[in-house]
Parts: structure tokens; C-alpha cells; sequence
């Protein structure tokens, strides 16, 4: 049976503490690569013609690429298999060549009978602060 | 359309396959290089059984993990999702579907190797009026059980008919 170890410390975190954050330039690449390996080929992802025709600027990004971006981002700060709760609101949509960088600020924790429980707000926003996702996580510390 | 008959209403069912391959690729198309995703030594070394799923991916699962030979009923009778069928009835007089909120909970951890079993539900329907547009939201709810029936995963989402 697996056994995780949970990577924070309960005790050692407080609210107000932010994980580090992860930037990623989007690219064009990046939509192609989700599409194939999610099965969402909604071509206002992936086919730039289809896109201008819609009206748009340009393609834009999937909206399950950035909550797959911000939870690596959590997983990275609380280690992979200690996720218990990953929520977002999709607020805007993402475009090739922003810069999104992750946002993840304890709000609080408790003791629970699933474990130490370690709550925090998420963001992903653009370069200019824009929010593109926001939500909450409930991670289990140690 | 009498939206509230639709809430209860199964959208589907399913049973998906976790295996190495699709989540290795979909690690990666998250920008995840995280070696527990990706080599089994990795995952070992860190306490799991075998590499373990990332958040999110049972969203992509009934694309990534589904085998014809093993697929439950279909609880819709062949009708297919309401969803479905009321995003269509809405989208005669225009307007745009969006993806509002997406909630993943976790009861046990997803690790290659396990066969799950889905189903799907309407749980809510609503509407709202914003800046003199009608939103029509449905909230749905995918339960993922393991072989001994027990829950693994719990997704909690919505999609929003935004009326012209």
C-alpha cells in the first residue's frame, strides 16, 4: 500500500505564507500538446483560422490547461498525493505569448479526522495581474 | 423547457483505465516533469504504488482510459447527456457556453494500474440575470468509485449557457 509522506509541516506553516510561484510563457505549442492529451480539440484552441473566423484574435488556451498549471504548482509546494480539495472559478480567458504565473497564499489550517489540513487561496494571473483563475486547495500536511 | 425536471438526471457512466502511458503525456502537457508521473522508480522511492495520476486528470479520463469491451450501461438509455440536450435547446437562440467552476476532491489517491468506475449527475440548475443577460448554470457531479466501490474522486462542476 502506498504511503505518502505529507511535505509540509503543519505546525510550520501559518496564514499569510505563500508557496513559491511557477511562471509559464504560453505558447501555441502548449494548446496543440493539451488538446492531444486531454481529448478537448475544440478548435478555438488549436486551429487559428477556425478562431479569427469566430471573431477572435487568435486561438486561446484551454481553461483545464491552467487549473493543470496551478495544481502542479500546488503539488510542487505540498507534494504530489497530499491534494485533498482543488476548486477554481474560471474568470478570463488565457492567450498565446502572456507570461501566467501562480498565486498560492495560506488562509488557513486545521485538524480534521482526514488529518492536518492546510487551506490556501490560488490565483493564475498574466503579467499585468490580470486573474485568469482563482480558487481555494485543501492539502494535508504533516 | 421545465429546467428543474433535469436536476437528479444521470449523464453518463463509465469505467476508466489509469495507465502510464496517458498520464505521462498529460503530466507533461501540464508543464509537469515531476519524475513521480513519469518513471516508476520515482514514484516508488516517494511512497506510491505506482505513478500516481495528476490533479485534474480524471477530467480527461473518459478520452484517455476508456475501453469499449468493459463500459457499463448506458444510464441515459442512449439519449445521451441532458446537458446535452438542454445546452442545445438554449443555444437555438444564441448566446455562448462557458466552464464556470471545476472542483476536484479527493478521497484516495489515483495511481496507475486502477480501474475506475464513473458516474455522472445534474445535481443543480439555476438561472441569473447579469447586466440584463439570462445565465443558465448546471451543476454536475462525476463520482469515481474503485473495484470495491469505495469513492476515489469527486468532481464538482458546472457548465453556464450565457444568453445574447
Amino acid at each position: 500500500m502506498s504511503k505518502i509522506t505529507p511535505k509540509l509541516k503543519y505546525e510550520a506553516i501559518s496564514a499569510g505564507d505563500e508557496a513559491p510561484v511557477v511562471s509559464h510563457q504560453l505558447t501555441r505549442t502548449d494548446l496543440v500538446r493539451y488538446a492531444g492529451a486531454s481529448g478537448d480539440f475544440n478548435p478555438m484552441h488549436t486551429d487559428e483560422v477556425a478562431a479569427k473566423e469566430a471573431g477572435l484574435p487568435s486561438v486561446f488556451g484551454h481553461g483545464m490547461f491552467s487549473m493543470g498549471l496551478l495544481g502542479r504548482a500546488v503539488t510542487d509546494w505540498a507534494g504530489v498525493g497530499n491534494l485533498k480539495v482543488y476548486g477554481v472559478r474560471f474568470t478570463k480567458q488565457t492567450w498565446p505569448g502572456e507570461t501566467l504565473s501562480t498565486r498560492i497564499v495560506v488562509s488557513g489550517k486545521e485538524e480534521t479526522a482526514e488529518g492536518r489540513i492546510i487551506i490556501a487561496e490560488l490565483a493564475l494571473l498574466n503579467q499585468n495581474g490580470e486573474v485568469k483563475l482563482s480558487g481555494t486547495t485543501r492539502v494535508l500536511a504533516a | 423547457m421545465n429546467l428543474q425536471e433535469y436536476i437528479g438526471k444521470p449523464t453518463g457512466a463509465g469505467t476508466v483505465h489509469v495507465e502510464r502511458g496517458s498520464v505521462s503525456r498529460f503530466a507533461h502537457a501540464v508543464t509537469d516533469a515531476n519524475p513521480v508521473y513519469h518513471d516508476l522508480r520515482a514514484a516508488q522511492a516517494a511512497g506510491f504504488d505506482a505513478p500516481p495520476a495528476p490533479p485534474t486528470w480524471t477530467f480527461s479520463s473518459g478520452f484517455l482510459g476508456t475501453w469499449p469491451e468493459d463500459q457499463p450501461a448506458d444510464p441515459t438509455g442512449g439519449e445521451g447527456s441532458p446537458m446535452m440536450k438542454i445546452m442545445r435547446e438554449l443555444m437555438k437562440n444564441g448566446g455562448l457556453v462557458l466552464h464556470g467552476e471545476q472542483e476536484f476532491r479527493y478521497h484516495q489517491l489515483v495511481q496507475c494500474g486502477a480501474v475506475l468506475h464513473w458516474q455522472g449527475k445534474i445535481t443543480d440548475i439555476y438561472t441569473k440575470e447579469s447586466k440584463g443577460k439570462v445565465m443558465t448554470f448546471i451543476v454536475m457531479e462525476n463520482v469515481f468509485r474503485n473495484q470495491a466501490g469505495e469513492p476515489v474522486v469527486t468532481e464538482i462542476f458546472n457548465l453556464i449557457h450565457r444568453g445574447k
